[in-house]
């Protein structure tokens, strides 16, 4: 098969590109990197060394950058699966060049979210007794089988569709073919296959999307299950999946123009996706502004002292700066910038994407730290400076997160080449077929 | 052999299986005696308790210790102590902490190079005591015995402070002090009643407890055991509750737990203990009877040459009346009435003083003007009043002869009264003693003895008294830390720490009753340190024939033995143990006080050291002679003894006249004239004016003086109620906090005429606006590692002010201003 | 089967601190450094509340002991992950140091604000560890800890009562921070003997439980006549 060096030009030769060139740009990248990931590995060495007193948490703020950061990466998770399996049920054609990329973040993003209860523990070395002793009424285990299923169910579900891509890869031949054949798992793209693999895909990106939901469910029962002011809250589960698909979306975002910058793909990503996109992130503002208005309103509302307390330290106690900074960041700068033609440029809806994947970190933070600075009892209130340790660790996380999709785009396509090709060949007819299905034809005659 | 850590520790904790050693991976031999891991390694895992007597403050509380095959780990309070009553305060409960204190002097020691070197190296006991004793010796050759001095921190009049003063007056000293404050306190009593002795008061029976600033749940002279008493008063139902009424200018514990808290300006207590008389008198509140019958100088009074006297009466109305005292105290009129009516119809009620009253410069007048109060309600030898306690009767220490060299020394005058007109009625001095050391007046001090105490770290005029120990040539400590103090000291002769010693203990100032506590080793001494008092035998011995006669004993041990006998002799009250019910006292009381429990002596002791200590629970009603010991026999509101001091003075500085009257009166810097000097009056505390605030300093239960400093648990402690852990702060009222753009738990400056200390600010309510409070017993600069650069030490910058007649630091004479710490 | 329950009155408390002493040291918890407890990480298994109320100068502070509350429905034990910690059949609320992976989300879900945590192995200075209660045994770094109700008192106070064939007596087993209360503010005891102090106390109309709303029933209950 290799033999037939052809060499035609792909007409996606764009997207094999970035797999067959390797500069220095990709080199010095990897290098720094690692070198953040290196020192936040030794970081963590020295915590699990010394114990967790070399971060900032305290009594009574138990929990800080691990726990914020654990929620804000599953949240960022939901970007992927969950999105993409919509499009693809709801069978939107212009998903095709995005549903990758918002996979691949999932699958990253989820391997790193999971870790962060483990950086979190103060023993780790006794993590198995989550096996062995494990109690299942415990909120904790819940996340540890959902987000278990989850990122099975999600990396398959990205591995599937990459399977005809990465037999491409493999006929293209080269110095890794050994691998990609491992990989492509004898993929020849017979008819059967086609089906099996369509079907499979079917089957998952329905199962995908309850588990995606419960996660962040489940995530958010961490803290409504507990009785804190703050926290013991029935619209938590919704808020969370809310927020998580919301800042999932402006991650899409960032890494879609990132990409399309990086590796030119302006040809694939085009305005329309951004607009259609940035339309879903506006949506979901909106949403998220409804939720969080509902909480306060009803927090303000019982007015109940304990809880009051937690309001006033984020209204305008030492978390005004957050809180404000949260609602600016996720509600009035995105509605601002994408309700407007004007801004929606690419730079704008950078710019809010931006804005809310900051703002929906700020939200998680001001989740969790307000609700255990302000205990019930007559303690004081307290406060939480995260230490050197935690912040490596949080900038560790997100250079894992850069790494591995830098090293992904350099192993495979990050755009579904067989999906473009699908939708080049199939999809016109497809949707032209749907489309007039659903206009109304000529009237039937029924008996 | 060779122990390791890790195994002692298995060791010790073989009979549970659950203990998890964790990851100490330290394989160093342990600090601690071979003997003793040696014994944690014989022993089955034993636990028997003994009882003893807690050493962290003059309370003396009965307390008991756990040992596991001999080594203490647990303290509780003696369930049987008549003081506390199984109760037990934090600082008691660090106590091990002593013992095993990582930075205790574990032999003795002598200095290398200059003082305050830090530099030490070990020398034998018998080198440093030949050393001492050579010196001592050397001193009595010429003559000049009493140039060797005693300084005693000690406020207890237990059995040490007899042991020591026959020492010193068998040498040939007449410089044996006690710098505890406590017999300067009793100024007030010698003035007014004429009897040497702080008084006791019977909250148990009193419907209504007026207190100035006697903070007696959280200092005072045994918290525990007003603690038990307020505990009892709570216990009883809401119908005739007692009322407690502090007066204070900031929230102390006891202010906390009163019904009442009444801010006062700082230093005007007499002022409002006279307002409050007046509206007694006025509205006839008194007790009539008492007043008439068994008071000299409440009206005005005709003397044996015709002469007419100012009376107290007549002095209070024209002089004190509520709106004058408002404007003194910043106590409103209003409330000076209401609490002068409650205090008057409520009987039995009480008023407390002493303690917060006192630290000032017009503290004795203050406490004569608050005690007079007791007077006009008839306070005394009555039910729910003021009472004074008989000593428990122990064997004065045998009587000696001393000898011409000693005799001769003993006529010296003690260099700490030799200022001629300061301080009357001081005891001792501090003042007097670093000025007349300096001074080479009368005499030099040649020899200066440190036991118990730390004066450098918690007296005023710090720095002159650091010049007055560098002056001494040899000054010698008993303490078995290296103090502030100590730093100073040639020689550092260790004692043991109170859990390994014997001692006794009596009568508690303040506390109702008589009784006795023994001090005894709960486990053998870990290092080579003496008790002090042994030491001194050995010295006496070492010194002369002379001496060594006046201390007939072997070992301080025995003569606490001797002293004891007597009161089992003495057939009176009753080894302290359980079920001392009410019933039992009146079946104790109808069979004469005889207990015949035990046949003899040595069972009597064998019972007095396994219990802990004898009491004798009924208070013996005293009659007003026995009270009024004063000229006239009565209560004198117009103190004949204060007049006769003063024209001895004045006979001694020259002679009677107006000149020399008006002289003395002045450099006593005492305001009034006339009679009024020596009735109950208020004297103004002479204040600087350009300095807003007034800054006083307040104790804590977790830190006894400073004492406690050198214990990780109680440092961690400190400011339990604040929040504020290893760390001073000042309390400061939110509106002068805002006024001076100062947030709570920011750092500020404190700035006094004499310096600046640097303390991070707590917003409190519960301080008046014009005052800002520090709690005292931190910031130590050495004192070992727990207490060495934590917190800060308010003395540094308190100005160098005294009582006007007893020399007792005036701790709240000085103001302050503050200011952010940027 | 027995409830141990405590009764705190407040009315006697004069918050001298005691209890936190005689609990430190009758539990072997560690003390905390300077450094450490400067970020609010001292080791209190009973803490102490101070209330401020009133404006000056009619201002009140009521202070407060806090110990674990014991909480019958204990939101703590509900969230714990491992079963290190676990309410046992006589209503003690006990932690398992070995099991516990320090999640500290006991502590997050505490309402009471009872928890603990070991930021770091905790240490003693080589003299301190001679007098360590060789009853309770030692934490490690890493894991929560808690007021125990000094269930290791209850173990000796059992094998006793089973020696000589009776019931355990009314104040026979004692806590430590009750035991040496110089206010006999802490009472302990049996909430299902109604000859026992601490049910006729429970009963009494000054008797109150925080945050009872919560529905954590808690076995701590507080005597108070202000409120
Ligand atoms: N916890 C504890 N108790 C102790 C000691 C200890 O170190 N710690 N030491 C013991 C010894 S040696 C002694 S002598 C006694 C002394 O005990 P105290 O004499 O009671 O102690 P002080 O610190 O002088 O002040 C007592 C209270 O009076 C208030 N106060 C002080 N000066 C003024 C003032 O001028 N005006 C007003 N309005 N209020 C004032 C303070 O706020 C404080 O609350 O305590 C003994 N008890
Ligand atoms: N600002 C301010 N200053 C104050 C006060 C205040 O309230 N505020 N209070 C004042 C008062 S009331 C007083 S009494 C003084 C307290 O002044 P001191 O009497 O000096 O203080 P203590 O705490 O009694 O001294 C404790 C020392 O005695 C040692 N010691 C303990 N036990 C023994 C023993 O068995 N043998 C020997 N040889 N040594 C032992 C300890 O190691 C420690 O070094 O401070 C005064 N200074
Ligand atoms: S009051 Fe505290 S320090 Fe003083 S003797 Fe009693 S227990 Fe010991
Ligand atoms: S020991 Fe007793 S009086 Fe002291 S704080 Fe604790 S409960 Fe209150
Ligand atoms: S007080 Fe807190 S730690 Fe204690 S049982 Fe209740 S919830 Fe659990
Ligand atoms: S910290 Fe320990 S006890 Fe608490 S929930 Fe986690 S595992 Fe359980
Ligand atoms: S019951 Fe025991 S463990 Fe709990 S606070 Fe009291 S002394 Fe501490
Ligand atoms: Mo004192």
């Amino acid at each position: 098969m290799t033999e037939e060096k052809t060499k035609t030009i792909d007409i996606d030769e764009a997207l094999y590109r970035p797999i067959y060139e390797t500069g220095r740009g990709f080199y010095l990248t990897v290098g720094i990197l690692l070198m953040i990931i290196l020192f936040a590995a030794f970081m963590y060495v020295r915590q699990v060394y010394y114990g967790l007193g070399v971060t900032g948490m305290n009594q009574p703020v138990t929990w800080g950058f691990y726990i914020v950061n654990f929620v804000f990466f599953i949240g960022i998770s939901h970007a992927g699966t969950l999105i993409s399996a919509i499009l693809r049920l709801s069978k939107a054609e212009w998903r095709r060049p995005i549903t990758r990329m918002a996979e691949v973040i999932t699958a990253i993003v989820l391997a790193i979210g999971g870790l962060h209860p483990i950086i979190d523990l103060g023993r780790p070395d006794r993590v198995l007794n989550i096996f062995t002793a494990g109690r299942l009424q415990s909120p904790l285990l819940w996340d540890v089988t959902s987000i278990t299923a989850y990122f099975t169910a999600s990396t398959v579900y990205l591995y599937l569709p990459m399977i005809p891509d990465i037999a491409k890869l493999r006929d293209r031949g080269g110095k890794l073919t050994r691998f990609y054949d491992f990989l492509s798992w004898g993929w020849q793209g017979t008819d059967h296959q086609k089906k099996v693999l369509n079907r499979a895909i079917n089957i998952l990106m329905v199962m995908v999307i309850p588990i995606a939901v419960s996660v962040h469910t489940v995530i958010s029962y961490i803290f409504s299950m507990t009785l804190q002011p703050g926290w013991h809250s029935t619209i938590f589960g919704p808020y969370f999946v809310v927020g998580a698909i919301f800042s999932g979306i402006a991650a899409l975002l960032i890494v879609m123009i990132a990409f399309r910058k990086v590796f030119h793909l302006e040809n694939y990503l085009k305005l329309i996706h951004f607009q259609y996109l940035s339309t879903l992130l506006l949506i979901m503002s909106l949403l998220w502004f409804y939720f969080t208005f509902s909480e306060y309103l009803t927090g303000i509302f019982g007015a109940e002292p304990h809880e009051m307390d937690v309001i006033l330290y984020k209204f305008t106690g030492p978390y005004a700066i957050f809180f404000w900074s949260m609602v600016v960041f996720n509600f009035i700068i995105p509605v601002i910038v994408l309700s407007f033609k004007k801004f929606k440029t690419i730079k704008g809806i950078l710019f809010a994407s931006i804005t809310v994947v900051i703002g929906m970190w700020l939200e998680r933070l001001n989740i969790v730290i307000p609700s255990l600075a302000n205990p019930r009892m007559e303690l004081g209130s307290g406060m939480y400076f995260p230490s050197l340790t935690e912040w490596s660790l949080f900038v560790g996380a997100i250079a894992v997160f850069v790494l591995g999709y830098v090293l992904f785009s350099k192993f495979f396509p990050i755009i579904s080449i067989w999906e473009i090709e699908e939708g080049r060949e199939e999809s016109i007819k497809e949707v032209e077929k749907r489309v007039k299905s659903y206009l109304p034809g000529p009237a039937e005659t029924s008996d | 052999m060779e122990i390791k850590r890790r195994d002692f520790l298995k060791l010790l904790s073989g009979a549970s299986g659950a203990v998890a050693l964790g990851t100490y991976g330290c394989s160093d031999i342990i600090d601690v005696p071979e003997k003793l891991i040696e014994l944690a390694q014989k022993g089955p895992g034993i636990v028997t308790w003994t009882n003893t007597i807690c050493g962290q403050c003059s309370a003396g509380c009965g307390i008991k210790i756990r040992r596991i095959d001999g080594i203490p780990v647990y303290i509780k309070g003696n369930p049987t102590y008549p003081v506390n009553r199984g109760g037990m305060c934090p600082s008691g409960h660090s106590s091990l902490e002593v013992l095993f204190n990582p930075d205790r002097v574990k032999e003795p020691l002598k200095r290398i190079g200059l003082k305050e070197s830090g530099k030490w190296d070990s020398i034998s006991w018998n080198d440093a005591l030949q050393l001492i004793a050579d010196k001592m010796i050397e001193l009595r050759n010429v003559g000049k015995p009493h140039q060797v001095a005693f300084l005693d921190g000690s406020d207890q009049p237990g059995l040490m402070n007899k042991h020591i003063a026959q020492f010193m007056k068998a040498y040939g000293s007449p410089n044996y002090y006690q710098s505890g404050q406590l017999k300067n306190n009793t100024a007030p009593y010698r003035l007014l009643q004429g009897i040497n002795q702080l008084p006791s008061y019977d909250l148990l029976n009193s419907k209504y407890i007026l207190s100035f600033g006697s903070n007696f749940l959280e200092e005072g002279y045994s918290p525990i055991y007003y603690t038990k008493i307020y505990s009892h008063l709570r216990d009883s139902s809401e119908h005739g509750r007692t009322r407690i009424v502090q007066i204070d200018s900031r929230i102390s514990l006891t202010a906390a737990n009163a019904d009442l808290w009444i801010p006062i300006r700082p230093g005007t207590y007499g002022a409002l203990a006279l307002g409050i008389a007046f509206v007694l008198i006025r509205e006839k509140l008194f007790d009539d009877n008492f007043i008439k019958n068994y008071s000299f100088g409440f009206n005005d009074w005709t003397d044996n040459k015709g002469i007419t006297h100012l009376g107290f009466r007549s002095n209070v109305i024209s002089n004190y009346y509520p709106e004058q005292v408002s404007k003194i105290t910043g106590v409103p009129a209003e409330t000076i009435l209401k609490i002068a009516r409650d205090l008057g119809n409520s009987r039995s009620s009480v008023v407390l003083g002493d303690q917060g009253t006192v630290d000032n410069t017009n503290g004795t007048f203050s406490q004569m003007a608050v005690h007079s109060l007791n007077a006009l309600l008839g306070n005394f030898g009555k039910d729910g009043g003021v009472y004074f306690v008989d000593l428990p009767p122990l064997a004065d220490l045998p009587p000696f002869d001393e000898d011409e060299i000693a005799a001769l020394g003993n006529s010296k005058k003690p260099v700490a009264q030799s200022l001629d007109t300061n301080y009357p009625l001081a005891d001792f001095s501090i003042d007097s003693f670093t000025k007349n050391i300096l001074n080479d007046d009368p005499y030099p001090i040649d020899i200066l003895f440190l036991y118990k105490g730390n004066p450098l770290f918690k007296t005023l005029n710090h720095h002159d008294f650091a010049e007055t120990l560098k002056k001494i040539p040899l000054v010698v400590s008993f303490d078995p830390f290296i103090t502030e103090t100590s730093e100073y000291a040639d020689i550092i002769l260790p004692d043991h720490t109170f859990l390994e010693k014997w001692d006794k203990f009596c009568n508690t100032p303040t506390v109702g009753f008589t009784h006795v506590g023994i001090q005894q080793p709960v486990i053998e001494p870990l290092f080579s340190t003496r008790n002090a008092a042994d030491v001194i035998i050995e010295l006496s011995n070492k010194i002369d024939q002379s001496v060594a006669n006046a201390l007939p004993f072997q070992s301080y041990e025995n003569e606490i033995r001797f002293s004891v006998e007597k009161l089992y002799n003495s057939g009176e009250g009753a080894i302290i143990s359980e079920g001392v019910k009410s019933s039992w006292l009146e079946y104790l009381q109808q069979r004469g006080w005889q207990i015949g429990r035990y046949n003899s002596f040595d069972e009597f002791w064998k019972l007095l050291t396994r219990n802990g200590g004898w009491w004798n629970p009924i208070r013996q009603t005293k009659d007003y002679k026995e009270l009024f010991k004063t000229p006239s026999g009565k209560f004198e509101f117009y103190s004949q003894n204060f007049a006769n001091i003063i024209n001895k003075l004045i006979e001694t500085t020259g002679g009677e006249s107006p000149e020399n009257r008006e002289k003395v009166l002045h450099s006593l810097n005492i305001s009034v004239r006339g009679d009024k000097v020596f009735l109950p009056h208020y004297e103004a505390v002479p204040i600087e004016e350009n300095m807003p605030l007034y800054f006083i300093t307040f104790k804590l239960l977790t830190n006894r003086d400073g004492q406690s400093s050198n214990q990780p648990m109680m440092q961690e402690m400190f400011g339990y109620t604040v929040r504020e852990y290893w760390n001073s702060w000042v309390e400061i009222n939110p509106e002068t906090a805002q006024e001076y753009g100062i947030e709570d738990k920011k750092d500020v400056w404190i700035e006094s005429p004499i310096g600046s200390i640097k303390v991070r600010a707590r917003l409190n309510p519960g301080i008046m606006k014009e005052v800002v409070a520090v709690p005292f017993g931190l910031g130590h600069t050495s004192y070992g590692r727990y207490a060495k650069g934590y917190g800060t030490n308010p003395i540094t910058i308190l100005k160098n002010k005294y009582d006007m007649i007893n020399g007792n630091p005036a701790l709240q004479a000085t103001k302050v201003k503050i200011s952010l710490a940027t | 089967m027995p409830k141990w329950a405590m009764v705190i009155d407040l009315d006697k408390c004069t918050g001298c601190g005691d209890c936190m002493a005689a609990c430190k040291l009758e539990n072997n918890v560690a003390i905390v450094s300077p450094e450490q407890t400067e970020e609010g990480r001292v080791m209190f298994w009973m803490d102490m509340m101070s209330v401020y109320d009133g404006e000056y100068p009619h201002v009140k502070v009521k202070r407060i002991p806090k110990p674990c509350f014991h909480c019958d429905n204990p939101p703590c034990i509900k969230v714990c992950p491992v079963h290190a910690t676990y309410i046992n059949p006589e209503g003690l609320v006990g932690q398992i140091y070995h099991r516990c992976i320090g999640c500290r989300y006991c502590m997050a879900a505490c309402p009471y604000t009872a928890k603990v945590f070991n930021w770091y192995e905790p240490e003693w200075a080589e003299e301190f560890k001679t007098c360590l209660n060789p009853d309770v045994s030692l934490r490690m770094k890493g894991v929560v800890e808690k007021c125990s109700f000094c269930a290791h008192r209850l173990q000796v106070v059992k094998e006793d009562a089973d020696a000589e064939d009776r019931e355990i007596m009314d104040g026979e087993y004692m806590p430590a921070c009750s035991e040496s209360c110089p206010a006999d503010a802490i009472y302990f005891g049996d909430l299902e003997n109604r000859e026992s102090k601490v049910f006729k106390l429970s009963r009494s109309p000054r008797a109150f439980k925080e945050l009872e709303g919560l529905g954590t029933e808690p076995k701590v209950i507080y005597l108070s006549k202000r409120e």
